[in-house]
């Protein structure tokens, strides 16, 4: 059992709506999405591009945040997800250097957005903050870092580990279209609008998200890096991942 | 990779004091482990709040598409939205903005209840020292006032002014409203603010007035005039579902878009084509003469040369009588007053777009079937918006589309049940006395703007001026022109003298003018049913299902109107006493289901709130091959006649296509004096040049985002926290800029910069961007409050978009032209 997901860049249309969705599932502070769409332009006009690139955690078989953890906060799960549990977290930020991935959020930092929503939706003093929305109480699970992010330890996608790890043992996929799957899908899979996303079990040959790879030529980012993300992309014709002439400027 | 940490430069820690701050966390943080509450403690401390989670069925606020929702409610507090699977529309699935809701809800500015205003002073500055008052002497003073009016015979000085309307238990209630009071002015609609231009359009030609369904799965090509269709053009949820359909399928559905800069939706696409703005109809007009010269046309639809051989040759005419038209009509006309030289080679000159690239796109689009060619504001927006659009529905019918299978249609409606009053048997001999017959203060349907269904933006300057006479009192619902209304400092000066009463549960810039508040309840407060926009063409009605109880003092706007109502001396009171409430009325409404089961099961008020969407599958016409078929239970088999097609699908006067609209023939004297077109060719889809105004040398366009949420997403931190107008654009709008354009200004990547013309000048950020036409400056609206919330406001840019549009409209919809203003752009 190996949890995955796919990602079809000739579908996205950079919408956003997986950062929200996931923002507001996990109850991230604005700006401090585990989920982004990356924009970039290149070339020049009436040639230029634009691309945009979604980038949740990769959830690496071989993750360097987990090799680097001094407390073993970091983990791997049996089914493939790479958790943070927060009762060992002590917020070194070693993690973050080694990721080579940028998908790995501390919350000391100045707000995105003033006036500052952890001023503004104050917290009982565990949490970063408080905001009216926040998932039930009973849900929060420090030990795989799902809640509210608490103050002084790093945080990331846990893949809605609340939701998949309690889907039926043995499915294949996680089908957001199926009544009986969807609450146990990740929210980002949930909302995508065009489709562009599918999750399930990559060890299992006869998942749709491994036919994808195989039939659609799935991609890993930064594969030379030897990581081995559980993350696929389809590139089609929308384009590889990110190239080196990107830029964000002129 | 640094291509990967673009939005980490934000997180100061990883490039300046990342391996220090590492290090001394490293040193420091087993003390602190110690500290730390372990799972159990938070935990208990935490449990009580176990509880039920609740799924109730409503529809998204977050823009006009009405997508159902599945809101997820625990002890009474809403922690998630999701698309519902039962709504056709969302399929489950939500944009950016639908999943944002709870923040509306729980808004920390939202008005906890009914206000008066103390400081009899208005302006920017004033503070309104708003005191609460019960909703009884709310109510009890609204009414008095209405009263008063009505005893001085002037009713007509009260209006309401509403944005948007959701369906028959609330904005549907006002047209009756005003005719039990007495005004004329009791539902004047934004939607010349909106898009009233490309419903006049379609209406022209193929005689509804009205947006278009599509049937977007079946299609094979798209040429997309304007449209932010992976933005902001409805149903922007659904267009997604659909464009991870149409570019999957086999043969995958090609897109072209045209427009004035690089947007998503343009990126998307197969090609990308950067128009001079306003100019757009140049360009479809060229698609047509392609299409017609070289015999790319619907034969089926539209109709052959007799001898089958086609004559249209480049600046000949062609002889009428040499043609059988089917279902168009005034083909060869068009011809040969205008099409015959509108050559790829002319449109060049005037959109600026490569001859080639006109040949190869006509060529695509007239070889491809079904194909679609769609439009919105960027066409519209403009002094000849009309024609623009006209001359781009043109080609739906020389592509043979409408009707067809992959091609577009219209909506239909809903068999609601009756109201269990009739409004005509509660109309006094006052309201039906003559001397109510006064013009509206917006002017419409008088020879200032005869073809316009509604003004809203003329209505400060009609009350400064006294023309046709002035406001006494004005109710706002949903809408907010003191912001976004062009040259909105008009309606600061204007609401400074009229009794403002403000409905918006938030505190906007009309309702820091309000002498009244009223606040409605948010959308996941309140029971509200809410029709379809043109979608797939059968009808759908949705519910919007309360998720909680009201959070504070306030009152859905529909039972605010009845309960004014109520307090009316006289026959209008008993209607709204028996008219009872919105629910009373929703209830009503559902009655019409019992006879009309929806195709979900739905047959009354509670299967509806159940599954929170009626609706009923199958669209009952479609055109084959150029015959019109209407369903007979099993498929398109009966065929119509052309009387049939007449009564419900081409309604023009002639029931056909009209490519020489008789409706506009009606109006041929005003056309003429407006745009200054010759009376015998107004009825023509033909080339009208743009007047720009503001004497600047850039075009100033301000587009909707994806995050453009109804008004509200200046003040969500998660939207304003997403703002990608270009690259990595994040936490504010920018003015994009083609690099060229800002280094002949001394203007610097990232520098603040003056956006100017005569009436009036703001602030932005500007950003280089290569994907912008380097005659044009673009930057999204909605943003630049000087009220609206804690978040919205001290943002830049420093003012509305509009603050810098001169109020100037298209003559023939009325539709503001919002896009027709050229600025100067310098270093702040």
């Amino acid at each position: 059992m190996k949890w995955g997901m796919v990602i079809d860049l000739e579908k996205c249309t950079g919408c956003q709506a997986c950062s929200v969705a996931c923002g507001m599932e996990n109850n991230r502070l604005p700006g401090e999405h585990w989920q982004d769409v990356l924009f970039y332009t290149e070339g020049e006009y009436p040639s230029a591009q634009l691309k945009w690139f979604p980038r949740p955690c990769m959830h690496c078989e071989n993750p360097s945040c987990m090799h680097v953890c001094p407390t073993g906060a970091t983990y791997k799960t049996e089914d493939g997800a790479v958790l943070i549990n927060w009762d060992k977290c002590i917020g070194c930020k070693y993690c973050m250097i080694a990721c080579p991935y940028g998908v790995r959020f501390y919350t000391d930092e100045k707000p995105l957005v003033e006036p500052n929503v952890k001023t503004v939706f104050k917290s009982d003093g565990e949490h970063s903050w408080s905001p009216p929305w926040r998932m039930p109480a009973t849900r929060e699970d420090w030990k795989r870092g799902v809640g509210v992010q608490p103050n002084d330890v790093v945080s990331k996608c846990t893949f809605c580990y609340h939701r998949i790890s309690k889907a039926p043992k043995g499915v294949a996929d996680l089908d957001p279209n199926d009544p009986n799957l969807r609450d146990y899908t990740p929210a980002c899979v949930v909302t995508c609008a065009p489709g562009a996303r599918y999750f399930g079990d990559l060890d299992n040959p006869e998942s749709e998200v491994s036919k994808l790879i195989a039939k659609k030529r799935g991609v890993r980012l930064l594969d030379h890096l030897g990581n081995k993300p559980q993350v696929y992309y389809l590139a089609g014709e929308a384009g590889a991942v990110p190239s080196s002439r990107a830029n964000n400027k002129s | 990779m640094n291509v990967l940490n673009t939005l980490i430069t934000r997180r100061r820690f990883l490039q300046a004091t990342g391996v220090a701050g590492a290090t001394a966390a490293a040193g420091a943080g087993l003390d602190r482990l110690s500290g730390f509450p372990t799972l159990a403690e938070a935990k208990s401390a935490l449990a009580a709040e176990e509880g039920k989670t609740v799924i109730t069925k409503s529809v998204c606020h977050q823009c006009p598409a009405r997508c159902g929702i599945d809101v997820y409610t625990t002890n009474g507090r809403v922690h998630a939205i999701y698309g519902s699977l039962d709504s056709p529309i969302a399929n489950g699935k939500l944009c950016p903005k639908g999943h944002l809701g709870a923040y509306i809800l729980y808004d920390p500015d939202r008005f906890k209840g009914p206000m008066k205003r103390t400081n009899p002073k208005k302006g920017r500055n004033e503070d309104p020292k708003f005191v609460p008052v019960s909703w009884d002497e709310a109510l009890n003073t609204v009414a008095a006032r209405l009263q008063s009016l009505r005893d001085k015979g002037e009713s007509h000085r009260f209006a309401i002014l509403f944005g948007r309307g959701w369906g028959a238990s609330d904005a549907g209630l006002l047209g009756t409203f005003g005719k039990l009071y007495g005004s004329p002015n009791a539902e004047i609609n934004h939607s010349s603010m909106c898009s009233d231009a490309s419903k006049k359009a379609k209406s022209c030609l193929d005689g509804n007035y009205s947006y278009n369904a599509y049937d977007y799965a079946n299609t094979n090509y798209v040429l997309n005039f304007g449209a932010s269709f992976l933005e902001a053009f409805r149903p922007f949820n659904n267009n997604m579902q659909q464009w991870g359909l149409m570019r999957t399928k086999s043969p995958k559905t090609r897109v072209t878009v045209v427009d004035v800069h690089l947007n998503t939706t343009a990126a998307a696409a197969d090609r990308a084509l950067y128009v001079k703005p306003g100019t757009d109809g140049a360009m479809a007009l060229a698609i047509a003469h392609v299409m017609l010269t070289e015999g790319l046309w619907d034969r089926e639809f539209v109709g052959d040369f007799k001898d089958g051989v086609n004559q249209f040759k480049p600046g000949l005419p062609v002889d009428p009588a040499s043609f059988k038209e089917k279902w168009t009509l005034g083909l060869i006309e068009w011809w040969n007053n205008e099409v015959k030289d509108r050559t790829p080679k002319w449109a060049a000159e005037i959109t600026t777009i490569p001859e080639k690239e006109i040949i190869a796109v006509a060529r695509e689009f007239g070889t491809t079937r079904p194909a679609i060619a769609l439009f919105e504001r960027g066409p519209t927006t403009h002094t000849n918006g009309v024609y623009n659009g006209m001359a781009i529905h043109a080609l739906n019918a020389l592509a043979g589309s409408m009707f067809a299978k992959g091609g577009l249609f219209y909506q239909m409606g809903v068999p609601y049940g009756p109201l269990p009053v009739k409004a005509d048997d509660y109309v006094d001999d006052y309201a039906k006395s003559g001397d109510r017959k006064k013009p509206r203060i917006d002017r419409v349907k008088t020879e200032d703007w005869p073809m316009a269904s509604n003004m809203l933006q003329e209505i400060a300057r009609n009350h400064l001026a006294g023309k046709p006479y002035q406001l006494d009192t004005a109710m706002f619902y949903l809408t907010n022109p003191t912001f976004n209304s062009p040259d909105p400092k008009a309606w600061e000066e204007a609401l400074k003298d009229i009794f403002v009463i403000d409905t918006s549960p938030f505190p906007g810039e009309t309702a820091m003018l309000a002498d009244l508040i009223l606040p409605d309840h948010t959308y996941l407060e309140r029971l509200q049913c809410a029709e379809s926009y043109p979608f797939q063409g059968w009808p759908m009605t949705t519910l919007r299902v309360p998720a909680v109880k009201p959070l504070y003092d306030t009152k859905v706007f529909g039972d605010v109107l009845i309960e004014i109502g109520k307090r009316i001396k006289g026959p209008m009171g008993e209607y709204y006493k028996a008219l009872k409430d919105t629910e009373n009325v929703i209830r009503h409404l559902a009655k019409g289901f019992e006879k009309a089961p929806g195709d979900n099961g739905v047959t009354g008020f509670d299967t509806w709130k159940d599954k929170g969407v009626w609706y009923k599958k199958p669209y009952l016409w479609q055109q084959i091959r150029g015959e019109f078929y209407e369903w007979d239970g099993k498929s398109y088999n009966k065929p119509m006649k052309p009387e049939e097609v007449k009564a419900k699908l081409i309604k023009t006067e002639s029931g056909k296509f009209e490519l020489k609209s008789s409706y506009l023939e009606h109006y041929a004297a005003y056309i003429n004096k407006k745009l200054g077109i010759p009376e015998e060719r107004v009825g023509f889809p033909q080339w009208v040049a743009p007047q720009y105004t503001g004497g600047g040398d850039l075009h100033f366009v301000t587009p909707k985002t994806a995050m453009h949420a109804e008004g509200r997403s200046a003040n969500l931190p998660h939207a304003i926290a997403l703002q990608q107008p270009t690259v990595g654009g994040n936490k504010t709008v920018y003015l994009e800029i083609h690099p060229d354009t800002a280094r002949k200004r001394g203007i610097r990547n990232g520098d603040k910069v003056r956006i100017k013309s005569p009436v009036g000048g703001i602030e932005a950020i500007a950003r280089y961007y290569q994907g912008v036409r380097p005659d044009t400056v673009v930057l999204p609206q909605e943003h630049g409050h000087w009220a609206m919330g804690r978040w919205a406001k001290n943002r830049l840019p420093t003012g509305s978009t509009t603050e810098v549009t001169a109020n100037v409209s298209e003559p023939i919809s009325g539709l503001a032209a919002y896009y027709t203003g050229k600025v100067t752009v310098e270093r702040a």
